[in-house]
């Protein structure tokens, strides 16, 4: 059958792009593999030459394709699935990208897209190196290319091709609508962007996120490559910008991930430890352990082994998260997972490609890599460094376990132990936040020491004392600090328990160390030399980092608590704790009481071409004695409000200050239409002349005359009619003064209309039905919405000191930064 | 021995530790039959809304009361009461994962996890309705 209306070529054009990604990769790998392998200088420059061309073929293959998916998307063809699901037409432009990596095989061209330009920046940069690099690279391009390959081998469906018709998903087989060669008439919008994405962080955090991803294969290469090719230790230079490169980058990834959540509220703050959040943090942390032992390698020759272990780790990490978001394995654990595409083997099998032969190469050939035989001395900076990134392993694996609890299931059930032991299965802690918290925060602790104290020490010994004399001046300052902020700042976070109390002092301590200690080792230390503080500058960042954590955490407030239902039920009644009442009714134009605040809603309002609406929250702040008002503003959270269904998706609205955030949130919303239709008040009949009025409850109506050509929004003229509208005027018993303007009218001189108008404050609707010209009388009815309750539930927390936190993350990006361009200058 | 090697088996018998404890922490999936056998500690249970029972959520009375009618694996149906406000897309939800414990013949939760029907499906509804125009 020929079908009518579709755009054929672009999807063709896109999936021969994706077809040709996969075999020029599938060259480049061969290609590169045997540059490495064969050793005559004339055959290995031909194969590197072949190599290059087709990496090269490969990654414009990845972007023409990229570009043909973004065109489809950018002209809303829906005959493409991937269009139909992700996009409608009222979608604003920016929002096309989000939509772009919104699902599975948008996300892995942006992988593959990143990984196709580092790839081509270290064919010019990595020399000798490049073979046995870029075979790793041009094998994970193979793979990537081969989850947008969309093609059934032996049954199997490998890949999933972006470039599928709507006609051609399994699933729509069978509609009937298919079999129609018109069917494009029938399918006028998509599905529409998930509106929680609908924000410009997912605009920018999913692009950096994967080029963190993406450049983490860099130091796993690089190691690899020395391991295969016995050169021990040449790539070990070359590889420490780049591995601070995809800690910068990874790291920013997550915490754009982060302010998104923050300022979304979908996960309830910055960081909720849910599996997703996850499963990037643990290969950071890998990472960073490894960009430290790295150091201690370079200046010592320790470590070496251990080096190689964590860029290993990092990179099998980063392809299990993928497995974890991607295969729908999380699915009962996280709402915010991709749901399954039945790719779970392929994932699979991508992840032990690579983990596989980087494990057995680092077992096999482990008594070949270089290590020194003498110890470490306890007084040594490459010792601690050891320490440290062991406590940072240790946190990895503390979160990855929990994270994997699904898998655990998994592999319980097919191994046959769950029936064995007649288990049930694991189910995640019931406070999971807590659960992280509980541990983590001793890693913290441990790690901010750490991270005020190595630094003062030397590679290979420190003479005794030296420590202590350096240590004093920080040390002190920092504790005079913690007392400081202690006293204070009422931190009296008791939840959990005197325990965690202490341990949060611990954790204030410690990061103020952090801060301090390398504030003052820049200037002890490096004699104020800021070109070669890039390290100490990003350590100052990762301590305001736990220092904002853990403030903004340990003194977050809801402040929209329902203070009059808790004494109905009992204050100190056992539900008390898990019944926190953090919803707050507030009936429009009533002002509540919230924190410091009064907080009024005053209405919600719409804008043209805006699908959201808005809800009017007036926040005020008196001075309690003077009664003068000390602050005032307004804040707008906003919601898409689905009539049909009910449902109400809604955005925070915050108001930003120096020291804290407050958020504003809309957790539900009386449906205005429902109501109106439930309302069963009958409308009373006047008869009215000019001149006469009518009472209501709250005032009385005026008519003033009649109108022959009578405008409204809801009524449009067609030649012929004969219309009508009386000219009402409403006055109230406080004094206002409103018009209203009914409208009669007959339409091809025999039917007849009336256009309602309403006055939404007052809860007064009047229709204007029917001429009566013997009397000169007209007949109004009238009627009084009896409730015309408008409200909304909402929720407003203030996070306090969460700038630091945001301050924090920017320094550190800047010292990694700083630390790259001096290792890259080195080079 | 070496030093660095103390330190790893330090390293491990602290992560065993670890995860000794936290293994602790772990829940377990039941029913509400099972969950009723230990009344008053904290469980995950796995169910479907039952669309036969009312829900109710009356933010005028309160807004942090929401209460419905689940169905377990089992079958089973038991009225499970929320502190807070419904969730947006109730309704959609194809399971739901709660987390709280019995009380009597009640469930008290205070977390509800929604599987949402996996957007496939989504497709086919979609389709459905547009064969109809």
């Amino acid at each position: 059958m020929k079908f009518v209306g579709e755009h054929l070529l672009p999807g063709q054009l896109g999936h021969f792009f994706a077809i040709l990604a996969f075999v020029a990769s599938m060259v480049a790998t061969v290609a590169y593999y045997n540059a490495v392998k064969i050793k005559e200088p004339h055959l290995q420059d031909s194969w590197k030459k072949l190599a290059r061309w087709s990496f090269v073929l490969q990654s414009a293959a990845v972007i023409s394709a990229f570009g043909c998916l973004y065109y489809i998307l950018h002209n809303h063809y829906f005959e493409y699935k991937y269009a139909w699901r992700n996009t409608s037409r009222d979608l604003p432009m920016q929002y096309l990208l989000s939509s772009l990596w919104s699902d599975q095989e948008g996300s892995f061209m942006l992988w593959s897209i990143w990984n196709s330009i580092l790839g081509i920046v270290l064919i010019r940069t990595s020399k000798k190196l490049e073979a046995p690099v870029m075979t790793v690279f041009s094998l994970s391009q193979l793979i990537m290319a081969s989850m947008l390959l969309g093609i059934y081998i032996l049954d199997y469906k490998v890949g999933s091709n972006p470039f599928l018709l709507l006609r051609e998903a399994p699933e729509n087989m069978a509609a009937p609508i298919f079999r129609e060669a018109n069917y494009m008439e029938h399918i006028h919008d998509g599905n529409g962007l998930n509106v929680t994405l609908q924000n410009y962080w997912m605009v920018i955090h999913p692009p950096i996120l994967f080029l963190g991803f993406a450049s983490m294969i860099i130091p796993f290469a690089f190691a690899f490559a020395g391991l295969w090719t016995r050169d021990y230790t040449g790539w070990v230079k070359p590889v420490q910008p780049w591995a601070l490169f995809a800690v910068m980058l990874l790291g920013t990834g997550i915490m754009m991930g982060a302010a998104w959540a923050y300022e979304s509220l979908n996960f309830g703050g910055y960081w909720a430890w849910d599996p997703v959040e996850n499963a990037s943090l643990v290969p950071w942390l890998t990472m960073v352990a490894g960009v430290h032992t790295l150091l201690a390698y370079k200046a010592t020759g320790h470590s070496l082994k251990t080096t190689v272990f964590f860029f290993f780790i990092s990179y099998v990490l980063i392809l299990y998260s993928s497995f974890l978001t991607k295969s729908g394995i999380l699915g009962d654990t996280s709402v915010h997972s991709f749901t399954d595409m039945g790719m779970t083997a392929q994932l699979l099998f991508s992840m032990l490609v690579f983990t596989v032969p980087s494990i057995a190469l680092l077992i096999m050939r482990r008594k070949d890599i270089p290590s020194v035989r003498k110890e470490e001395s306890s007084y040594s900076r490459e010792f601690w460094l050891f320490v440290g990134s062991l406590i940072l392993l240790i946190a990895a694996i503390q979160v990855t376990f929990t994270t994997s609890i699904p898998v655990w299931n998994k592999l319980l059930s097919l191994t046959g132990l769950k029936s064995l032991f007649k288990m049930d299965d694991i189910a995640p802690p019931s406070d999971v936040i807590f659960h992280y918290n509980k541990i983590q925060i001793w890693i913290a602790i441990v790690v901010g020491v750490l991270t005020a104290i190595v630094q003062f020490m030397r590679y290979k010994d420190t003479p005794k004392g030296e420590i202590t004399k350096k240590l004093a001046l920080p040390t002190i300052i920092s504790l005079v600090l913690t007392g400081l902020i202690a006293w204070k700042g009422t931190i009296t976070y008791d939840a959990y328990g005197a325990g965690f109390l202490t341990a949060i002092y611990l954790m204030l301590f410690a990061s103020i160390y952090a801060v301090v200690g390398n504030l003052v080792y820049i200037f002890t230390g490096l004699k104020g030399k800021l070109k070669s503080a890039g390290a100490s500058v990003a350590h100052i960042g990762f301590g305001l980092v736990l220092l904002g954590v853990l403030i903004s955490s340990a003194k977050k407030e809801v402040i929209s608590i329902d203070r009059m239902k808790m004494l109905n039920d009992g204050f100190f009644s056992k539900e008390s704790k898990q019944n926190p009442r953090e919803n707050i009714m507030l009936p429009k134009n009533v002002p509540v009481s919230m924190g410091d605040y009064h907080v009024t809603y005053t209405g919600d309002s719409l804008a043209a071409g805006d699908p959201k609406t808005y809800y009017v929250v007036e926040y005020e702040k008196k001075d309690r004695q003077s009664g003068n008002t000390l602050e005032k503003f307004t804040l707008y959270p906003d919601a898409f409000v689905n009539r049909k269904e009910n449902a109400i998706s809604s955005n925070p609205a915050s108001r930003h200050y120096l020291t804290k955030d407050i958020f504003t949130y809309v957790s539900a919303a009386p449906n205005k239409e429902e109501q109106a239709k439930a309302d069963t008040t009958p409308y009373i009949t006047h008869l009215m002349k000019q001149g006469d009025s009518v009472f209501f409850s709250k005032g009385f109506i005026v008519l003033k005359g009649l109108n022959t050509a009578p405008k409204s929004r809801n009524y449009l003229s067609e030649p012929g009619d004969l219309a009508v509208g009386a000219d009402l005027e409403v006055y109230t018993q406080t004094d206002d003064h409103f018009k209203l303007q009914p409208i009669y009218f007959i339409r091809d001189s025999s039917y007849q209309y009336s256009v309602e108008d309403t006055l939404a404050p007052l809860g007064l609707n009047v229709r204007f039905s029917k001429i009566i010209p013997a009397e000169n009388k007209i007949e109004l009815k009238v009627k009084e919405s009896t409730d015309p309750s408008d409200f909304i539930v909402m929720k407003a927390l203030i996070f306090p000191y969460i700038n630091v936190l945001w301050i924090g993350i920017i320094i550190m990006v800047l010292g990694t930064g700083m630390s790259i361009y001096q290792r890259a200058r080195r080079l | 021995m070496k030093k660095t090697n103390i330190i790893l088996l330090v390293v491990i018998a602290i992560a065993i530790g670890v995860i000794v404890t936290m293994v602790g922490d772990f829940s377990t999936y039941e029913t509400f039959a099972t969950a009723r056998e230990k009344e008053g500690k904290e469980f995950h249970v796995i169910g479907k809304l039952d669309t036969l029972q009312v829900m109710h959520y009356d933010p005028i009375k309160d807004a942090n009361l929401f209460s419905f009618y689940v169905h377990d694996k089992t079958g089973e149906s038991h009225k499970v009461i929320f502190y807070g406000a419904k969730p947006t897309d109730f309704e959609k939800a194809e399971s739901l994962v709660l987390t709280g414990k019995m009380e009597g013949n009640e469930f008290h939760c205070n977390k509800i996890l929604m599987k949402c029907p996996s957007k496939y499906k989504d497709d086919q509804v979609a389709m459905g309705n547009k064969e109809q125009l």
